[in-house]
């Protein structure tokens, strides 16, 4: 299992480069069945990312902009009325896919967000009393630009708990970005990459992740932290129990990644900043969220 | 915090202060007026209905005439409110009437704390190894209900259970154990008393008194109750050597003997003494009279052989500057064989034979005739006691009552008694006849306890016999008794006496068993009474001399006292207070330790850092032992957070045991440099 | 609901004992450490004490060796009992939870979790902060559990929390064992809304709040929304509205809500207090009506949007002005 875990971010790695905390924390993410969110600036490659991913693991993808008059009919597909049948048919939108990229999701109104939110949370869409199921595996990568852009709409708290994940792919390195630049970019050799894996060994893959081994000192340790998010003065609210069974489910993934069957605090401390961050609402303005997860792993003993 | 003492307390709080004191009022059913005790169970039951039943507690109104009543009732029982019994009964009153007004914490706790001090008052009555035993419970039981009552507050949402209550207050006892054995042995000891004590105190304690008629001393027979107890040092006398002298009367007044007036100034009878001597201890219970009990004859030279505070009479008897009213332990230096006061002054003369005219007539003219038969003081003697041994005369514990002329009706007419009786009438008809004699009371026998090699001396051997001044031979012990029932004196009462006469059971010869089971049991009361009871000021300085083998001076033992109490409870502060953060699985053990050694070397985990990341960064640090401490920290962890092996993969896996003990190995192998 | 509470105007904390050394945090812990307890005689204890004398003369005065021994283990009982008390304090560890902010007047509830890491259980614990109502709990062994201390606000701004006394006398009341905490625990204490009265301004009007739409579309018709004070009567759907009970508005697609500034300067306090009492009431208001609103403050301006964190946002702001 390891083996082909390690190809996947292999294969990963060729396309988007000095990026495989990244590419693994995906990974992970997609692993526990869980959806991401990836926040930062144009041009960071984003997009190569998802796209990538979806590729290697041998799924299919889509991508939609969203846009301030996008509306959720756009993405979960709508009703037509067929001359022909007599009868509404329902056209699928793009949501109906392995891996929906929703590029920029802070651009549209809370209403098509809470429509793709509610998708991703159930995994079936819901019209006119009829009910349609997505593929499985169904994975969304949502994409943001960090906020206090004007004319964005933020996703709330609420919504963005729905994510497992939350990462930023930060500037790459002086090393990295040199070949990237002696390249042609990374989208150019998307086409040329084969999948590593098809659905059913990604599905045996994710149940393989879920009987990872958790042992009850870890377990320990997982409510350690969590009991202290929700003391600790710094943030605004505590980590929910979903967060704590996502943190749970993430550093299952991690530790399979990791070729190990049993989970330790290590896997947990490092999937903790991506899985709480955009969870933990820091209470000051003063000092950033991230000094505030380190805090908190600090003040956790193992 | 003041709202806190008026909660109301639970059921168990009010169980254990009433289970408790009953204990209490229990013991204090034989010393108390039995009324006392019966208001206990009466506003015991009433205050157990008020909390089973939510009945209302009484209005003031009911108990202010309750609690007046009760003070008057003392008074009219006790004739007063002061003194040992009264005041006693009235905080036993006061007590029981407070049970109507105890409800809140604060009452409780006020309660419990007066219930302490009354329960220790039993004391006063009794020090019995059973009633310290009854003691003990009653003060865990209190305990128990000041924990519960202390327990109570708003918010407290786990019941209280009286598991715990117990289980606390029977470790707060138990830890105070070794405080309370310092303090008994070091406390220093200041003989009381230290103001007067009251007059009742004293009561009950029963022994010989001062004066002697007829059915004084059988009735002391008749009691079982130990008088002293005697170790002797060498062997143990015969039976018919044990006379252990007491009160000597001299002055005859119809029925009643007395002693000589203090107001007399007599020399001390001289002395003569011969062969060994038998050296003793007594252990002589209190019975609030000055005499010492000694055996015939103590040792006076030099002087100081006599007991600590002791006086000798002139007539040989040792008395003590105070009542005896506690058990003392004294030394005796005794000569069987001596010969006492060779030579008899003129007025122990005359006090050695007054009589009150015109009484006896038939006595006197017996003697009469013996004198004109030109008798010796010797045969007189003997004629006496061929008169006793040849007529019907019969030992009794019940004789018949006498009539006016109380020796002739004895002699001549009902010719039954008891020693009294027979040492009475003998030295009247001595005395008529013109030898010099006088009735000496006392104790002879004893019973030999197998199991603590003692003399075990009881009121039942109260005895009177004789004792007669001839020329050349001084005053020489005659026990007309002996010439009665020469059982008596050679082996005991029970052998003298026949079965119908109502000796205390103890005393009989039947039930060997018994006698066999209260024997041992009489050999522990010895050993309290000696070592718990009897453990004074002496005791203390000749323990800590033994102990320190050095003299230590009253003074020092305060700072002994100091010092050990210092020491004791540093060990009890450092066992109860440390920080204990208690680690009970072993895994972890075995790696704190681990984490010690590195720790001496200067690597230090973080609490927050993973066990693995830690090995790596202390393999770093220490790269000479860098695949140990690798290998030590993946073990760990895998222990730690690994699936634990089922049986079916035994042979790829090692068992968290066995991963436990070579987890242990590693650690213990690893030196660090 | 602000209002609802009514202050004694005199009331004061009296200030905290400051000859006693108190517990302070450590990595947001506070341990009752061996330094930090104080222990005293209650005025059973002294009682108890007196009745041991009193024992003590009496088995003196009539030589009972019994009565020493018992009156020394009461004695010892005693003593035992100062360990026990004060080992039902020491060593416990103290964590300070958030505080949920609170309107001025508004009673500020700190939470304390108290755990015990040992492996005897303790009663009966007092906490308190100094003058204030305490609240008692039990601990279970290697278990912890909760206080809950209020104090009441009395202006806007950081309270910080005293210092907490924890106390206790169990098991025989005879010993009073108590520690002081110190914790850096504070509770945001939201200003004082005005009185309801106060009406939102209105989102049309000019100067004193602005609209400002991302897209100024009136196109796409995305549904209905109750009628707020200030909504043009253009837009009322009055179609919907005579069916529907109430004033219903159009609202389109690309508008989202309307946005309002709430602006300082177009607050009409005589002074600052006033002035922001006001605009928290506005806040308050705003954020019912699911409004989405942007704050305009001297130093700051909140940027409009709407939900729970940026309602949180603007009354903080508001605060600690």
């Amino acid at each position: 299992m390891k083996n082909i875990t390690d190809e996947i971010i292999a294969k990963a790695n060729e396309i988007i480069l000095g990026k495989e905390l990244q590419i693994k924390l995906a990974l992970a993410c997609l692993l526990a069945k869980g959806h991401l969110l990836i926040e930062d600036l144009p041009g960071m490659g984003k997009t190569t990312l998802a796209h990538t991913l979806a590729q290697v693991l041998g799924l299919q993808f889509q991508r939609v902009q969203f846009t301030s008059d996008l509306l959720p009919a756009d993405v979960l597909g709508v009703s037509v009325y067929d001359r022909n049948t007599a009868n509404f048919k329902f056209h699928p939108g793009p949501v109906f896919t392995n891996v929906l990229l929703a590029d920029e999701i802070n651009r549209a109104t809370p209403k098509t967000q809470s429509a793709l939110l509610e998708v991703m949370e159930e995994a079936q869409v819901t019209i006119d009393a009829s009910t349609y199921a997505l593929p499985q595996p169904f994975f969304v990568i949502a994409t943001q630009n960090p906020s206090s852009q004007i004319g964005t709409f933020a996703l709330p708290e609420s919504q963005l708990d729905r994510f497992l994940m939350r990462i930023t792919l930060n500037y790459p390195d002086t090393a990295s970005e040199r070949k990237l630049l002696q390249s042609n970019g990374g989208r150019d050799q998307l086409k040329k990459i084969s999948a590593a894996i098809d659905h059913k060994q990604l599905q045996s893959l994710q149940t393989a992740s879920q009987e990872i081994y958790v042992s009850d000192s870890l377990l320990d340790y997982l409510q350690g932290i969590l009991q202290y998010s929700r003391q600790s003065s710094h943030f605004n609210a505590g980590l929910s129990p979903r967060a704590g069974l996502g943190l749970k489910q993430s550093a299952q993934a991690w530790a399979m990644l990791a070729g190990r069957d049993h989970v330790i605090p290590e896997d947990v401390q490092a999937i903790l900043p991506s899985v709480a961050g955009h969870r933990l609402v820091s209470n000051s303005t003063f000092s950033s969220n991230s000094e505030h997860i380190a805090q908190l792993l600090k003040a956790v003993a193992v | 915090m003041t709202s806190q003492l008026k909660l109301q307390p639970n059921q168990f709080t009010i169980h254990w202060l009433l289970i408790s004191l009953g204990i209490t009022f229990t013991l204090f059913l034989f010393h108390l007026s039995n009324w006392v005790p019966a208001s206990f169970a009466v506003f015991a039951l009433w205050r157990y209905l008020i909390a089973k039943n939510n009945w209302p507690y009484p209005k003031l109104w009911l108990r202010l005439p309750l609690t007046f009543a009760g003070g008057i009732t003392v008074l009219v029982t006790y004739g007063s409110l002061f003194g040992r019994d009264a005041s006693v009964a009235l905080l036993a009153v006061m007590i029981a009437m407070k049970l109507l007004e105890t409800r809140t914490k604060r009452d409780f706790i006020v309660m419990v704390l007066l219930s302490y001090f009354f329960t220790v008052n039993i004391l006063l009555f009794t020090q019995a190894i059973w009633v310290c035993l009854a003691i003990l419970f009653a003060l865990f039981g209190l305990t128990a209900c000041l924990i519960s009552a202390s327990r109570q507050s708003a918010s407290s949402k786990h019941p209280a259970t009286w598991r715990v209550e117990a289980k606390l207050a029977g470790k707060l006892l138990m830890q105070a154990t070794p405080i309370m054995l310092v303090l008994f042995v070091l406390f220093p000891r200041i003989p009381g008393p230290i103001w007067g004590i009251p007059q009742d105190a004293y009561r009950g304690m029963s022994g010989l008194s001062d004066s002697m008629e007829p059915g004084s001393i059988n009735q002391l027979s008749l009691s079982s109750k130990v008088a002293f107890r005697a170790e002797f040092k060498s062997t143990i006398p015969a039976n018919n050597q044990l006379y252990w002298r007491g009160p000597v009367l001299w002055h005859q007044e119809g029925r009643r003997w007395t002693m000589t007036s203090d107001k007399i100034n007599l020399p001390t009878e001289s002395l003569e003494t011969f062969g060994e001597t038998s050296n003793y201890i007594i252990t002589l219970e209190p019975h609030n009279r000055n005499w010492l009990l000694m055996l015939d004859l103590q040792d006076t030279n030099p002087p100081d052989t006599l007991p600590e505070d002791a006086t000798i009479k002139h007539d040989r008897q040792v008395v003590s500057k105070q009542p005896v009213r506690t058990r003392i332990r004294y030394e005796g230096r005794a000569y069987l064989q001596y010969k006492l006061a060779s030579k008899l002054g003129d007025h122990e003369r005359s006090l050695a034979l007054q009589l009150i005219e015109d009484e006896n007539p038939k006595t006197r003219q017996l003697a009469n005739t013996w004198v004109n038969q030109q008798k010796s003081h010797v045969e007189i003697i003997q004629a006496a006691l061929i008169m006793f041994r040849d007529q019907p005369f019969i030992y009794t514990l019940a004789p018949p009552l006498l009539g006016n002329q109380p020796v002739d009706d004895f002699l001549f007419n009902t010719k039954r008694g008891f020693c009294e009786h027979y040492a009475s009438s003998f030295v009247y008809l001595m005395r008529a006849a013109g030898v010099p004699a006088r009735i000496v009371t006392g104790y002879q026998g004893g019973e030999l306890n197998p199991s603590g090699n003692y003399l075990i001396i009881r009121q039942s051997d109260a005895h009177a016999w004789a004792e007669v001044w001839l020329q050349d031979q001084g005053w020489v012990r005659v026990d007309p008794t002996s010439a009665v029932a020469p059982s008596r004196i050679e082996s005991g009462i029970s052998t003298a006496l026949s079965d119908s006469d109502l000796l205390p059971l103890l005393s009989r010869q039947d039930y060997p068993m018994l006698k066999k089971l209260y024997l041992n049991w009489d050999a522990v009361n010895n050993g309290w009474n000696q070592w718990v009871l009897g453990y004074d000021q002496q005791k203390q300085l000749a323990l800590l001399k033994s102990l320190l083998h050095r003299d230590i001076a009253w003074a020092d033992i305060g700072l002994i006292l100091m010092a050990v109490i210092i020491v004791l409870m540093l060990l009890i502060s450092y066992i109860l207070l440390r920080n204990t953060v208690v680690i009970t699985d072993p895994v972890k053990k075995a790696y704190l330790k681990f984490l010690k050694k590195l720790s001496h070397v200067g690597v230090n985990k973080f609490q927050h850092e993973g066990v693995i990341d830690f090995g790596k960064r202390a393999a770093q640090q220490l790269p000479k032992h860098s695949s140990e401490i690798e290998v030590i920290s993946a073990l760990y962890s895998s222990i730690q957070y690994a699936k634990p092996t089922t049986t079916k993969t035994k042979e790829n896996r090692i068992d968290n045991h066995a991963a436990l003990q070579l987890l242990k190995q590693l650690i213990k192998k690893l030196t660090l440099t | 609901m602000a209002n609802s509470l009514n202050l004694p105007s005199d009331f004061k904390l009296s200030s905290p004992k400051t000859w006693f050394r108190a517990a302070t945090a450590v990595n947001s812990t506070v341990l009752l450490g061996r330094k930090h307890l104080y222990i005293l005689p209650t005025r059973f204890g002294w009682l108890y004490s007196l009745l041991l004398v009193g024992l003590l003369v009496g088995s003196i005065n009539y030589s009972l060796s019994l009565g020493f021994a018992m009156t020394f283990l009461l004695a010892g009982l005693g003593t035992i009992s100062m360990l026990h008390t004060w080992r039902n304090l020491a060593y416990l560890k103290i964590t300070f939870r958030r505080a949920k902010p609170v309107f001025a007047g508004e009673i500020a509830q700190f939470e304390l979790v108290v755990a015990n890491e040992n492996n005897f259980a303790r009663y009966n614990i007092f906490a308190s902060f100094t003058g204030g109502e305490s609240d008692v709990q039990d601990i279970a062994a290697l278990g912890e559990n909760s206080f809950k201390l209020s104090l009441i606000s009395q202006k806007r701004g950081w309270l910080s929390a005293p210092r907490v006394r924890f106390s206790t006398e169990f098991p025989v009341s005879l010993f009073h064992v108590w520690a002081y905490a110190e914790t850096k625990s504070q509770c945001l204490i939201y200003p004082n809304p005005g009185l309801p009265s106060q009406r939102l301004p209105s989102a049309d009007a000019d100067g004193a709040s602005g609209q400002l739409s991302s897209s100024q579309g009136d196109e796409d018709f995305a549904g209905h929304r109750h009628y707020q004070f200030g909504d043009s009567p253009k837009r009322v759907d009055w179609k919907a509205s005579s069916r529907e009970q109430g004033l219903l508005v159009k609202q389109f697609q690309g508008e989202a809500t309307s946005t309002l500034w709430l602006d300082f300067n177009a607050t009409t306090g005589s002074n600052l207090e006033q002035r922001i009492s006001q605009l928290t009431r506005w806040v308050l208001e705003a954020d019912k009506q699911a409004l989405k609103y942007g704050l305009r403050l001297p130093q700051q301006s909140i940027q409009p949007s709407t939900g729970r964190n940026h309602y949180h946002q603007c009354l903080t702001a508001l605060a600690i002005m």
